[in-house]
């Protein structure tokens, strides 16, 4: 873990570092702020665990090069302007091999960890915590564990009532932490099936992204409506 | 909201109209009586019959004041009752109108008319209270976005730099670096808590339960206050600014309860009766002081409610100290017909993502 590699070769080989290899972690950066996006990649180059495989800027610009190249993990701003972190997860997710996700959002409550487990991200960090901790959570899920924050019982249960039976089973498991695979055949439903169930929750649960949340609230004031006959 | 009462209009400096009409009357028909008799017939003016006309005189100014006073009434009373409604008449509680009348009169014809001025000033005052909350709204969503978007993401880079210099700084300067660290750190949680408060984020991703259940998790963290919620399950989903207003609401009396209840836990229900959603939060603490005047806070609260209709109760909550407030909704002004309204944020590229 602690030897730097540097050279191109260990590229091609598998996605996920096996635990114990001395291969180094795969990073791919996601964030459209520019100063946010440099301090990652020269936190992440510090890393002698670490090659950050690219930085970009957007969420289509991850999923191209994620689509070229072998990524371990994609540590990815939530707010990504017009498609948001949880959005590109769920895209990463569906590579054939597919790289882990760290969720780094400045609001790391209650709410984005439900989402974020629908959305299939591996783990969350808060852009609060310091340098240290976003490293070591991405150390721990390119090994296979989980960083996500626990979601509160109340909230769960108002979360749940915005979903039918049959998802609100999906988002038990998922909240158990079962594997979307497992998931499947435990409800003997479609790999396909279960993912346009977990598109559909996710829309219904998903945080939007702030620039349609503006749009709607912009709507007319009801007391405007009725305002205006007299 | 509605001034004191000036002094001119308060105590009465007049003689009643009644009064005025009724004796200038009767004057002038004794004056008349008196004149017919004395300048017309004054020859067949004799003891005998002064005794009888003046008894008829007497019955004809009775009969003439009790005319008077009954027509004059009629005109009279409801300007009284217009004084006293004019007098009370709260704008921040609507609906206060004079018994219809018909327009026959110039009193009815006043009635109408007040009644009119009424609706039209409620309307305007609602549209005003409507527009001025929005822009609040919309400025504090704005400024929310700010600074999280430009300050904190600034604060973010900085953190990032310092954990990168952490590692190459001499040890005695180690203490200082990490100090710097802890204060940005610090910064950008208060600069969190803030975004937070100005905009609710939660309620325009998940709704207002889930935004409820948010907002209860982060008294406790904040100010220890533990916040007891009963959602009554299958709830309506109400519109964005019906739900706006629950919210605002809730956030408020739960302020109030950490600041002034004195005690540290707070029950908080939404639940269905019939066409009504109702919102209680419930403390048991010291209970409203003496002589207790609404504030800035709760008279927002009040206007948001009449907004949408509906009504802010604040009162002792029963015999244990303490004070609820309690928000009234009736529904059927309020209820979003969409299921799911964060739906008609998506886009179809989003909808059709699903493979």
């Amino acid at each position: 873990m602690t030897a730097i590699h540097e050279h191109q070769a260990q590229v091609d080989s598998p996605a996920i570092a096996p635990d114990g290899s001395d291969s180094p972690v795969r990073v791919l950066v996601v964030d459209d702020h520019p100063a946010v996006r440099m301090g990652l990649r020269e936190l992440f180059e510090d890393q002698p665990d670490f090659v950050v495989v690219a930085a970009v800027d957007s969420a289509d610009a991850a999923m191209a090069l994620a689509e070229r190249e072998p990524i371990d993990v994609a540590v990815v701003d939530y707010q990504l302007g017009s498609r948001n972190g949880l959005w590109l997860s769920r895209k990463l997710k569906r590579l054939p091999r597919p790289p882990r996700v760290v969720i780094y959002s400045a609001y790391c409550d209650g709410p984005l960890a439900a989402t974020s487990v629908v959305a299939e991200a591996d783990g969350l960090v808060s852009k609060g915590g310091v340098g240290a901790d976003l490293c070591e959570a991405v150390r721990a899920v390119a090994h296979g564990q989980v960083r996500l924050p626990t979601v509160p019982p109340a909230l769960a249960s108002a979360l749940r009532r915005r979903l039918d039976a049959e998802e609100q089973a999906i988002f038990g498991m998922l909240l158990a932490g079962i594997p979307a695979a497992e998931i499947s055949l435990m409800l003997s439903i479609s790999s396909a099936s279960l993912e346009s169930r977990l598109w559909t929750m996710l829309r219904k649960l998903e945080a939007l992204p702030t620039d349609s949340m503006a749009v709607r609230r912009a709507r007319p004031h009801n007391g405007r409506r009725r305002g205006t006959p007299i | 909201m509605s001034a004191e009462p000036s002094q001119r209009t308060e105590r009465r400096r007049y003689v009643p109209l009644l009064y005025r009409v009724a004796g200038v009357n009767a004057l002038l028909l004794f004056i008349a009586v008196v004149v017919t008799i004395a300048v017309l017939s004054p020859k067949r003016v004799s003891s005998l019959h002064t005794d009888e006309e003046a008894i008829v005189l007497g019955v004809a100014l009775v009969l003439v004041v009790a005319l008077n006073v009954y027509l004059v009434r009629r005109v009279v009373r409801p300007l009284e009752a217009l004084t006293a409604l004019a007098r009370r008449v709260d704008l921040t509680a609507p609906g206060q109108r004079m018994p219809p009348a018909s327009p026959t009169s110039e009193a009815g014809v006043l009635s109408i008319t007040f009644n009119d001025m009424l609706s039209r000033l409620e309307a305007e005052r609602r549209e005003a209270t409507g527009r001025v909350l929005d822009g609040q709204e919309a400025e504090r969503l704005r400024i929310a976005q700010e600074l999280h978007d430009q300050i904190g993401q600034e604060l973010t880079a900085v953190l990032l730099a310092l954990a990168r210099v952490e590692r190459r700084v001499p040890p005695e300067l180690r203490q200082s670096l990490l100090e710097v660290q802890d204060a940005v750190r610090g910064s950008l949680e208060d600069l969190r808590r803030i975004a937070v408060e100005l905009r609710p984020e939660a309620l325009d991703d998940l709704g207002l339960e889930s935004a409820l259940a948010v907002l209860c998790e982060r008294f406790a963290e904040r100010s220890g206050l533990e916040v007891t919620q009963w959602i009554a399950p299958g709830l309506p989903i109400l519109t964005p600014e019906a739900e706006l207003v629950v919210y605002r609401v809730a956030q408020e009396a739960l302020t109030n309860v950490a600041r002034h209840s004195g005690v540290a836990t707070a029950r908080l229900e939404l639940a269905r009766r019939d066409d009504v959603l109702t919102l209680t939060v419930t403390d048991s603490g010291r209970g409203l002081p003496q002589g207790h005047r609404p504030g800035t806070g709760i008279r927002g609260m009040g206007e948001r409610a009449a907004l949408i209709g509906a009504t802010l109760a604040i009162e002792d909550a029963g015999g244990r100290g303490g004070v609820r407030v309690r928000l009234d909704v009736p529904l059927d002004e309020v209820e979003e017909l969409e299921e799911f309204e964060s739906l008609d944020g998506a886009t179809p590229r989003e909808v059709g993502q699903a493979q």
